[in-house]
């Protein structure tokens, strides 16, 4: 076991580093939808111009080609240098494109994978529905087959960036009477298709990512059906796994900066004097450590193994709600000032706010848990 | 970078599960065989950090976390750093603020003095064992003034064994509650079946993942002189003596009615954690 990089790694590292020091735009991502669209696909295609985007995705498609272990050093670089957050590109970048690359065929792959990495096709998630949260398997709606086409209705819900999207990753059911996750499919849907009506929904952090998405008869080509048709179940668990996976290195790193931040406004203001607050800073500091050790681990499992295993779940469970620890004592620390706060603000507020999404979005810390028990340590199904 | 173990690694630590299952299970921790020091002696665990063996630390902490798990006696610990650091080849037993542990066979003690490791020499008593049935103990009304151990590393190693041990002490917890919970039937239905119980018994998982991942990323950074290995071993050893306190009280609660007892063995890790605490204990300071 070592935490060394090879002179190889080390080099690619300072590269990573040179370049974001020179390329990380001075103004933050803006908070106007419109114009943090514009600034999202501006941002990506200079990332990718430079040789930056799809740092482990094949050659072929426009990525690099590169080891896991760059992909961390470049994520690790990028979060270092503040550079900003993908933004709209967010589900092409991080899961639809990883799914395309182990499910799709190659057609598909040619086709999406460099417009995603160019940012010429934004994408959005289409799983979670009103009535399938949770329990994703209840999903209900429907994708008739008509020829060579699906007949799509129903709808889907808290679905990212679908009022900007060009493209959804779309799980429905395909065969009439299925039931569970049998049935499913997940389908390249064009979000500019006739019958699709997207939905706004403000969240309580005042931002308007967030949409419902309907569907009335929308047709969709039979071809777009991606891993086959009634495999969806299969194809979406995939898509999870990488989010639950190694996606979260900029997100820790992040953290990390976030906890001596926060030790430095506590200095600052005095605060740290009470223990209370110097304890708890302590503690955050080092489960921050532990996150990134923790991660190591396990993406040194997936480089000998070649898939996160269950224990992909400790590490969603542990960081978000470490997350959600860190954003709690950014507002503590600001004491009365947070009540000044207003939709628009991005500031330790909108942080908090914004942060409850880590423990529920992408399977909550409770279904996490589930997986923990029953996949990770073999206790018996719940349901 | 890689923090999983090699295959010599793992070859090494399934053979030290396999001979302390033979020689010193949990079960009958609070009764050792009076043989169990020649054996540790004879396999070797007590000298194999002794600086020509060239064991490196990310090695040793895989071993002890094992030893750990069956709640090994605390002085293996203090014997292997004072190994290592001062040539002492004798058993040497753990000095607290106000206690000695396992001061069986040996005059000599070591702790941490100031954040300073340093041996002292104590009067030999007859011990007993305290509220760690798995350990004897002695008071020291008054700690004789330690000699120092003139290498800055020593505290370092002395608190990652520590650490690795309580990893060990919240793996056995975790580990028995898990089991349990397969088994016992209530509501016609294994209890792991239940969210509430699956719920405590993935807490227990997720704490002891956490405490073994920076336990490793601590070994490493002592292995390679990193700047911030104090940091990085303080962190593991707080994280370890939390995941082996919270554990061992929910291995209780898994365990309801049965767990209360003497007579069932979840007592004997919450008792072995709240003792580890005090060896090489960390400070608020040294996190921040």
């Amino acid at each position: 076991m070592d935490i060394g990089f090879s002179a190889e790694e080390q080099r690619f590292r300072e590269e990573c580093r040179d370049w974001l020091h020179s390329n990380v735009p001075d103004e933050r991502r803006p908070l106007d939808a419109a114009d943090a669209l514009e600034f999202d696909k501006a941002w990506q295609r200079r990332l990718f111009d430079a040789g930056w985007a799809g740092i482990n995705w094949p050659a072929e498609y426009g990525g690099r080609g590169f080891s896991i272990v760059q992909q961390v050093i470049w994520l690790e670089e990028y979060a270092k240098a503040k550079a900003p957050w993908i933004g709209a590109n967010f589900v092409g970048v991080n899961h639809g494109g990883p799914t395309l690359i182990a499910n799709a065929t190659d057609e598909q792959k040619a086709f999406h994978l460099p417009r995603i990495l160019k940012a010429e096709a934004i994408w959005c998630q289409g799983f979670s529905e009103p009535g399938a949260g949770s329990d994703l398997a209840g999903i209900k709606t429907r994708g008739r087959v008509e020829g060579n086409e699906l007949v799509v209705n129903g709808s889907k819900i808290w679905t990212s960036f679908a009022h900007v999207a060009d493209y959804q990753e779309l799980v429905l059911r395909t065969e009439e009477g299925s039931e569970r996750h049998s049935g499913l499919s997940w389908v390249i849907c064009d979000m500019h298709a006739p019958g699709i009506t997207v939905r706004p929904i403000r969240k309580m952090s005042g931002m308007t990512e967030f949409c419902e998405v309907f569907y009335d008869d929308v047709h969709i080509p039979i071809e777009n059906v991606v891993g086959g048709l009634g495999n969806g179940w299969t194809v979406a668990m995939s898509t999870l796994s990488f989010e639950r996976g190694t996606g979260f290195i900029a997100d820790q790193v992040k953290q990390a900066q976030e906890v001596e931040d926060l030790i430095e406004t506590a200095t600052g203001n005095g605060m740290i004097g009470d223990n209370r607050i110097a304890e708890e800073l302590a503690q955050l500091r080092a489960e921050v450590a532990a996150a990134r050790a923790m991660t190591y681990r396990n993406i040194s499992e997936v480089e000998k193994r070649g898939q996160p295993g269950p224990e992909a779940s400790v590490i969603r469970v542990f960081t978000s709600e470490l997350g959600r620890r860190i954003e709690t004592m950014g507002v503590r620390l600001m004491g009365e000032e947070m009540l000044d706060f207003r939709y628009g603000d991005d500031d330790q507020v909108q942080d908090y706010l914004r942060g409850f999404a880590s423990t529920i979005a992408g399977g909550s810390s409770q279904i996490q848990r589930n997986i923990i028990g029953e996949r990770m340590l073999g206790l018996p199904r719940s349901r | 970078m890689d923090l999983t173990p090699n295959d010599e690694q793992e070859a090494l630590r399934f053979a030290t599960i396999a001979w302390l299952e033979g020689n010193m299970p949990l079960a009958e921790a609070r009764n050792r065989a009076p043989t169990l020091w020649s054996g540790m002696k004879e396999m070797g665990w007590l000298e194999m950090t002794r600086p020509e063996m060239g064991l490196d630390h990310a090695t040793e902490a895989l071993i002890f976390a094992e030893l750990g798990r069956f709640l090994a006696p605390v002085a293996a610990l203090s014997t292997a750093v004072a190994a290592r650091w001062t040539g002492l080849l004798d058993t040497v037993a753990v000095a607290l603020r106000g206690h000695v542990l396992d001061p069986v066979g040996t005059t000599s003690a070591l702790g941490l003095f100031d954040g300073k490791a340093g041996l002292i020499e104590f009067a030999a008593e007859s011990a007993t064992p305290g509220l760690d049935l798995s350990t004897l103990q002695v008071r020291l009304d008054e700690m004789p003034s330690p000699s120092l151990i003139d290498e800055p590393l020593a505290a370092l190693h002395f608190r990652l064994l520590a650490a690795a041990y309580g990893v060990g002490c919240a793996e056995a917890a975790g580990d028995m509650a898990t089991e349990y919970a397969k088994v016992r039937e209530q509501f016609g239905k294994p209890i792991g079946s239940f969210q509430a119980i699956k719920h405590i018994c993935a807490d227990m998982a997720v704490r002891s993942q956490v405490a073994r991942s920076q336990l490793y990323y601590a070994a490493c950074a002592l292995d390679a002189g990193d700047a911030d290995t104090a940091f990085y071993v303080a962190a593991a050893k707080r994280l370890a003596d939390q995941a082996a306190l919270e554990n061992g009280r929910a291995n209780i609660q898994v365990h309801g009615g049965i767990g209360m007892t003497d007579e069932a063995q979840p007592h004997l890790p919450l008792k072995r954690a709240h003792l580890l605490q005090f060896v090489a204990p960390v400070e608020t300071a040294d996190l921040l």
